[in-house]
């Protein structure tokens, strides 16, 4: 667990923050140290320049002598307890409390030694008259002692920090873990295979409980995706073992009935067929299959629908002409959309191809396409009998035949393979029955962004 | 109902040249290497290709494959995508930088956009998914194994016997007389001339004439045909276009 706490986001932003702010502290000490210094420094030399005004002043009316008594007031002061004052005259003391040094002027520091202790003074000299010198000058121990101090300070404060932000990333990292320890753990029951299960969400609405959300919108679309695939597995299953088994009847029946090698002929021409079929059924699964796995979607290029769709009445015309329907398509303006071309031709034929396959002779198919609220609306509608509204949604079921088309070929997964095509292109689709205008199905598409304003 | 489990595939667009005599389609033996690392499937191929009068040679995996191929003299090579030692795009891939152009024929159980895209461009010359019905194999190998000397001079005209067509200007004539033709109608009467003499299947006329890869359950194909003979064979004494049972159709002058 220790070692755990060290490796949580908690823990590392707190050293983070710990860091900065022992930094901060850090130059904030030095600062102050710097300018309690210097003002401590400015006060002595103020000081003393103000002690050695009055001497010069005391020499300028009585001399020597003047000078003297002066310094012996100033030493007599009780305020100036750890001041020292020198007048000296050609290297000999005249008055003060230091022994005579090195005559230098202006803001000196000096160094000399008194009953054995080494005294540092920082002071002001000056020369009254030729040869004549005076200096005035404090101990500088307070100020060492009060810059000691303010390091202390600075040392406690800058200690007390770490801890407060070593206690304060701890306390956050364990919340932390606490939290994300409980998430992994319902991942991990939820892996052993109970996805009805979902990760708890605290109601706060911080980071982790939209993470926990995000994760539980996942697991219901999982659990969504998943129950799709086994019903369609099973659909497939039992779909397939109609045909297989009929295949195989079929084999069977050949084997006890032929007679002749053209009995034999015939029953194999009729086995490949079957065989055929439920190849072709396989390939319109892995096809739907595909098209939802959405990898096609990077082969995506802007397209003009209004011509895709003229092709396709060109096409199949003619096929429409020998059922017995009229295919027409209504003046149609340029509109572009985002897609593939070759699945697109797909949906479109499936569409049309249900309009001619599953109405009786006769029948109008119209194709048109109009600009609805930024959307581009491709219609394939025709006048046949059209599907009661009840059915609409069965219809795009992936295997689902109408009882009245069940004689026609097919396996049942036009509509879910248009279903699907649609999706990627997020295109929506909407079927609209009316009992005398036959079956209208409205596929509409974004607009491609380039051409949303012409 | 025969062809309708065939998935279909991408084909480039056919280019041949003109042939003025046409043989039959069956009769033109070619020797062509197949690499097909299941046996049970090669074996059936071999079958199939025999029946024709193919000379076959087999290959189990991708660096065999491709040894043989450099030993050269082949029609035409017969690869699937998924093979032990090399993957059979890489080995083509090798070949074209070796300069090795025979004609190739994938095989494959991916039916992903992307994988024919890159089979066709790795140097594929067509691209068949399995499962496949032996009628489109046969068809498909025949279409790129003789095509295999042509070069890239596009014709002006194609012609069987006294049926032409003029690219350039987009004109059939028969007999010297105009024939009014559709787009999609010259773009089907096109493919079968540039595959004279040889089968082609609906699903190669689906891709390569309307760029439909997918199986209709109407009768496309048949309904255009119908269409096309009808202006093309109808009153003009010999057929030139037929239907060859269980496989397509052919066009061919005798």
């Amino acid at each position: 667990m220790r070692i755990r706490f060290l490796r949580t986001e908690g823990f590392r932003l707190s050293a983070l923050y710990a860091g900065i702010f022992a930094i901060s502290v850090v130059i904030l000490g030095a600062f102050v140290l710097v300018i309690t210094n210097q003002a401590l420094r400015d006060q002595i030399v103020t000081f003393s320049k103000t002690d050695i005004a009055a001497i010069r002043n005391g020499f300028a009316t009585g001399g020597d002598r003047e000078a003297q008594e002066i310094v012996h007031q100033l030493l007599a002061g009780p305020a100036n307890a750890d001041f020292f004052y020198l007048l000296q005259r050609r290297g000999k003391v005249l008055a003060g409390n230091m022994p005579a040094m090195a005559a230098r002027t202006g803001t000196i520091e000096a160094s000399f030694s008194s009953t054995g202790n080494k005294i540092e003074v920082l002071g002001v000299g000056a020369f009254l008259a030729p040869g004549l010198y005076v200096f005035t000058g404090s101990d500088m121990t307070r100020l060492r002692a009060v810059q000691a101090h303010i390091l202390n300070i600075m040392l406690d404060l800058f200690g007390a920090s770490i801890l407060i932000a070593i206690a304060g990333g701890a306390l956050v990292s364990w919340s932390f873990l606490r939290r994300t320890d409980a998430m992994a753990r319902a991942c991990q029951d939820i892996m052993q295979g109970d996805l009805k299960l979902r990760i708890p969400v605290r109601g706060t609405g911080d980071e982790l409980d939209r993470l926990a959300e995000a994760i539980n919108e996942m697991l219901g679309r999982i659990s969504a995706l998943m129950e799709n695939l086994s019903q369609v597995s099973n659909d497939i299953a039992h779909d397939l073992r109609t045909p297989v088994t009929h295949l195989r009847h079929r084999l069977e029946r050949a084997r006890t009935e032929s007679r002749t090698p053209e009995d034999y002929a015939h029953a194999l021409e009729a086995a490949i067929a079957k065989a055929d079929e439920i190849l072709g059924l396989f390939t319109a699964l892995l096809r739907i299959a595909q098209i939802e796995g959405g990898d096609r979607r990077a082969a995506f290029a802007p397209l003009e629908l209004d011509a895709l769709l003229a092709q396709m009445r060109e096409l199949f015309e003619p096929v429409a002409e020998e059922a017995g329907d009229v295919l027409q398509s209504a003046p149609m303006d340029k509109a572009v959309i985002r897609g593939d071309r070759q699945l697109l031709v797909q949906l479109f034929s499936n569409l049309i191809e249900n309009a001619i396959v599953h109405t009786p002779r006769g029948t109008r198919i119209r194709l048109s396409l109009s600009r609805i609220a930024g959307r581009v609306v491709a219609r394939v509608g025709d006048n046949g009998p059209g599907v009661p509204r009840e059915e609409h949604e069965r219809l795009f079921r992936r295997l689902y035949r109408r009882e009245a088309s069940r004689s026609q070929p097919g396996y049942g997964l036009g509509l879910s393979l248009v279903a699907a095509i649609a999706e990627l292109h997020g295109a929506t689709i909407q079927l609209v029955d009316g009992r005398r205008h036959g079956l209208t199905v409205d596929v509409s598409f974004p607009l491609a962004a380039d051409t949303e304003k012409t | 109902m025969l062809l309708a489990g065939i998935p279909v595939i991408l084909h480039p667009p056919v280019i041949a040249r003109t042939m003025t005599r046409c043989k039959p389609w069956f009769a033109v033996p070619v020797k062509i290497l197949l690499i097909e690392d299941d046996k049970e499937t090669s074996a059936h191929i071999v079958f199939a290709l025999n029946g024709e009068g193919h000379d076959v040679t087999v290959c189990h995996d991708g660096q065999e494959g491709l040894e043989a191929a450099r030993s050269g003299g082949q029609a035409a090579l017969i690869v699937d995508r998924m093979l032990p030692g090399l993957d059979g795009l890489s080995m083509v891939k090798q070949l074209w930088a070796e300069g090795n152009h025979t004609p190739v024929l994938f095989l494959t159980t991916m039916s992903g956009l992307n994988d024919r895209v890159e089979g066709l461009k790795g140097g594929g010359d067509d691209y068949l998914v399995k499962p496949f019905a032996f009628p489109e194999l046969l068809a498909r190998v025949d279409a790129i194994a003789r095509r295999g000397g042509a070069q890239d001079n596009e014709p002006v005209r194609l012609r069987a016997g006294d049926l032409e067509l003029d690219l350039i200007r987009r004109t059939v004539h028969r007999g010297g007389k105009p024939i009014d033709l559709q787009a999609q109608e010259f773009r089907l009467l096109e493919y079968l001339m540039r595959n004279m003499g040889r089968v082609v299947t609906r699903a190669m006329l689906l891709e390569n004439v309307w760029d439909l890869h997918f199986d209709p359950r109407t009768n496309i194909v048949e309904t255009h045909m119908s269409r096309l003979r009808g202006k093309v064979d109808r009153g003009h004494g010999a057929e030139l276009i037929h239907t060859v049972r269980g496989a397509g159709y052919t066009l061919r002058a005798d």
